[in-house]
């Protein structure tokens, strides 16, 4: 079908001052349906955890960290090279479709030019302590003086008030404050064995851009923005409401749940053939139960008196996870998962990276797309987790390169002169890479050794 | 007091978790969401936890915290005359969220062409496990089987053992949050001048999405050629969960920019002028390795999680305490933002629970709502209809 519903976001630009995780992946939602996204970020001070760019480690360590598993950081090919603010996995899986601007507001020049910025946007999303955004003297109060319809998400960790008000944490520290991190845990293990989640950086994404177009849709109707205060932990809480209430309710405080659920048994992971591969397997029927039997040829579970009933099945779950753990191990992973959907039983191969972007379905659905980042190269990312039928979408331009858009943003958008322009960049505070004396190419000196 | 959603209607054909949080968050915003349940109710009317433990479809903890603010309404729609309701009911909504598995409202001559011939502003919004197309559209799915295709559960748990689900029905929430998402985009471009769409919104695709860590380690694994693993507890110094005096925090002191700080915190100065002491945490020697977890450890333990939470946040540490429902609910900072809601329900008695995410400014959340008892409101949505409830009655419809 021919594209002609516009994306629902065309026409709204959007301001990010956001670091780490969360901040940016509100602002990719709203770029993949339209949204003019410019990201705000400084080239006088490195953002934490952001970009890549503090603490790089050598060509040499980033290869074995990423050996041993580990990619919350990677570069392309395993290769910091020049510029791995431009090359880092964790960056670059949000910010496609968006714009970069370099811009340091703690600086006087930086704040005049972010305020001009504000005048032309829509909205402005930021995840930074409280702390920096007062002292930076960007608050919403300041400025919906300069554009009244402005609409500003601040995601602080825990609020902007309150007794944590300033604790800076991750998105694994937030889900330990809010009883995530325990819930999780293994029933019979203690949490430093569970790794660690970052699943409050995930909702917060979608909950935030939810806020912004509800926000939008608003202002619509009432002309004026507003400011949505929305802490990570608190648009994560309402997903443990259920274990909540069992507290207010009953006085139950909840207990590590790992793969266990209220009712159903089986309901795990078992082992099948290879190293660390595993099938999720969720049976609530007695139906699913004779089907799953079937399939792996254990006659005898059916018959096991413990197992006729539901309620059986959950009372001796121990012994008939350890039954059925005997059974799946010699099948091929793949070969079980779509034998026991064809007869009607709800299981889920346990799927890495790699199985993940081979899956019939998502490649089927078009969900892996490539980009090329000049000079870095030609890659698969993750794509749009929505579809819509009469809406085709697609990823639009590549993360973009520290900088990459000063001169549209600074002279077209914002109507810098050229010699105002120039004196930015002469002296240092608008560019598109780190100065030396900032970040020291430390590892690249240790690969030549 | 004016609210975000103020004259949206919102008709929720769907069950369970996903898309009845996606009907709450339009619900508790101030839109007028009918919720349609089979005669027997929503499947989590049934699933608990319940009140006292005593099964009883009208104190599910789990129904009664997604579905605060909306009207419910019976209807069985496995009849024509029911389907002739269904059909009266989406004519009047502005979005429509379903779960019914895919294909079933084309064979009921509902589908979004046929809905958006004299109605081209409906967003309907369909979520299932696998999406409305490919191969696997057919197939089940469940919280932990899309966890495990689609999400990161490969990742949870020790390199030791088996891989672990996150928490709750954690996917199914963020898929709904993304389907709401959509849903108001979509009524964006309506309120612009556009048309409504039909969004297929699968839960598998919302995980292939999903930021905790699935799509960065996606890109990883696409920049490097390696898979992540599970990593073995206890594996970075000074960094991750530890055991506290009454419980675990999980505060990061190793290799960090404050690792200095943190050696002068815990009492072992000394070790500042250690050779070790300013290297990436993964070139420290097993020597200092050694030395820094057993003074780390044993710091931490002296110290309740909170306090040893506080006292490194002051000097600038990432981290935080691994709190149970108990430490969450009695929490100072989280009763002083007011973020509890008090319910009252005539069967589950009072009780509080998670209340506002968002904090608006202009537009603030109205006062907090019960959940609705079954069918509580089938008098007044069927009779604002003009349907005649007794003969809807008579004809087991509702």
């Amino acid at each position: 079908m021919a594209n002609s519903n516009p994306l629902p976001l065309e026409g709204i630009r959007i301001a990010e001052i956001t670091v780490v995780w969360a901040g940016p992946h509100v602002t990719q939602v709203l770029a993949e349906w339209g949204a003019d996204v410019i990201r705000v970020e400084p080239i006088t001070h490195v953002q934490p955890y952001s970009r890549g760019g503090e603490r790089v480690s050598s060509k040499e360590v980033s290869r074995r960290t990423a050996e041993t598993g580990t990619l919350t950081g990677a570069y392309v090919d395993c290769d910091p090279a020049e510029e791995p603010w431009n090359r880092n996995n964790a960056f670059n899986s949000h910010s496609r479709n968006k714009r970069s601007m370099a811009c340091d507001i703690m600086l006087p020049e930086g704040k005049e030019a972010f305020l001009r910025l504000i005048e032309k946007v829509d909205v402005l999303i930021e995840n930074n302590v409280p702390v920096t955004i007062e002292r930076a003297g960007i608050t919403y109060d300041v400025l919906k003086e300069i554009n009244p319809r402005l609409i500003m998400l601040r995601m602080p960790a825990y609020g902007l008030d309150g007794p944590y008000k300033n604790y800076r944490g991750f998105g694994t520290h937030v889900e330990g404050m809010i009883g995530h991190h325990w819930l999780r845990g293994y029933p019979d293990g203690s949490p430093d064995e569970t790794g660690e989640a970052f699943t409050a950086d995930a909702l917060a994404g979608v909950m935030g851009a939810f806020a912004v177009t509800s926000a939008l849709l608003k202002r619509h109707q009432t002309g004026v923005g507003q400011q949505i205060e929305m802490p990570l932990a608190e648009a994560f809480l309402p997903a443990l409401g259920e274990w909540i209430l069992d507290y207010t309710m009953n006085g139950r405080v909840a207990q590590p749940q790992g793969n266990l659920h209220r009712t159903h048994a089986p309901h795990s992971v078992f082992p099948t053939q290879g190293e660390d591969q595993w099938i999720a397997l969720d049976v609530a029927t007695d139906e699913e139960f004779r089907a799953l039997c079937d399939v792996l040829g254990t006659a005898e579970l059916l018959a096991d008196e413990r197992f006729q009933t539901g309620v059986g099945r959950k009372e001796h779950e121990a012994a008939l996870n350890q039954a059925l753990a005997e059974a799946t191990k010699s099948w091929v992973n793949d070969d079980l998962f779509h034998k026991l959907q064809a007869a009607g039983v709800t299981a889920g191969s346990v799927h890495d990276e790699a199985a993940l972007m081979q899956s019939p379905q998502l490649n089927d659905r078009g969900f892996f797309e490539e980009l090329t980042i000049s000079g870095i190269g030609t890659h698969t990312y993750p794509g749009i987790m929505t579809k819509w039928a009469n809406t085709p979408n697609h990823l639009r331009t590549p993360p973009p390169r520290i900088g990459e858009h000063n001169e549209e943003i600074y002279i077209d958008l914002l109507g810098y002169s050229r010699e105002e322009y120039d004196d930015l960049v002469a002296r240092g505070l608008v560019g598109t890479t780190y100065s030396e004396q900032l970040v020291p190419r430390t590892w690249l000196a240790t690969q030549e050794r | 007091m004016a609210q975000l959603f103020d004259g949206l209607k919102v008709l929720e054909l769907a069950q369970h978790v996903a898309g009845p949080f996606a009907g709450k968050l339009f619900a508790d915003y101030g839109a007028d969401v009918i919720k349609v349940e089979p005669p027997e109710g929503d499947r989590s009317r049934h699933e608990g936890p319940f009140k006292d433990d005593v099964p009883d479809p009208e104190t599910s903890a789990l129904f009664l915290h997604l579905n605060t603010h909306k009207k419910s309404v019976t209807l069985d729609v496995e009849s024509e005359e029911g389907r002739r309701v269904l059909r009266r009911l989406i004519d009047d909504a502005d979005v429509v969220i379903e779960s019914y598995r895919p294909g079933q409202l084309t064979e009921w001559g509902l589908s979004y062409d046929e809905l958006a011939k004299d109605h081209p502003d409906l967003v309907l919004a369909s979520i299932t496990p696998f999406g409305q197309t490919g191969p696997w559209r057919d197939y089940r799915g469940s919280e932990i089987t899309l966890q495990a295709l689609g999400g990161p559960m490969h990742l949870n748990g020790s390199s030791y053992r088996e891989p672990l689900k996150s928490g709750g029905y954690v996917a199914q929430y963020h898929c709904g949050i993304a389907t709401a998402y959509a849903c108001v985009a979509a009524r964006l471009r309506v309120a612009m001048g556009g048309k409504g769409d039909h969004i297929d919104q699968a839960i598998y695709e919302a995980q292939a999405g999903f930021r905790d860590r699935r799509t960065v380690y996606t890109t990883g694994y696409s920049y490097t050629g390696y898979v992540a693993k599970r990593q073995p507890p206890g594996s970075r110094v000074a960094m991750g969960p530890r055991p506290t005096a009454d419980g675990y925090a999980n505060i990061y002191a190793g290799g960090t920019k404050h690792f200095l700080a943190a050696l002068d915190l815990i009492g072992r100065p000394d070790l500042k002028d250690h050779p070790d002491a300013n290297k990436n945490i993964a070139l420290y020697s097993e020597d200092f390795a050694a030395e820094v977890e057993g003074s780390w450890m044993g710091w931490l333990i002296q110290r309740d999680k909170r306090t040893a939470v506080k006292e490194t946040q002051d000097i600038g540490l990432l981290g935080g305490a691994i709190l149970t429902t108990e430490d969450l609910i009695t929490d100072e900072h989280y009763r002083s933002r007011g973020v509890w809601d008090t319910i009252e329900h005539p069967k589950a008695g009072t009780y509080e629970a998670p209340g506002r995410q968002l904090i608006l400014s202009d537009t603030p959340r109205q006062e907090p709502a019960r959940a609705p008892l079954l069918g509580e409101h089938n008098a007044e949505v069927y009779g604002a209809l003009g349907l005649d409830l007794d003969q809807l009655r008579s004809q087991s419809v509702i």
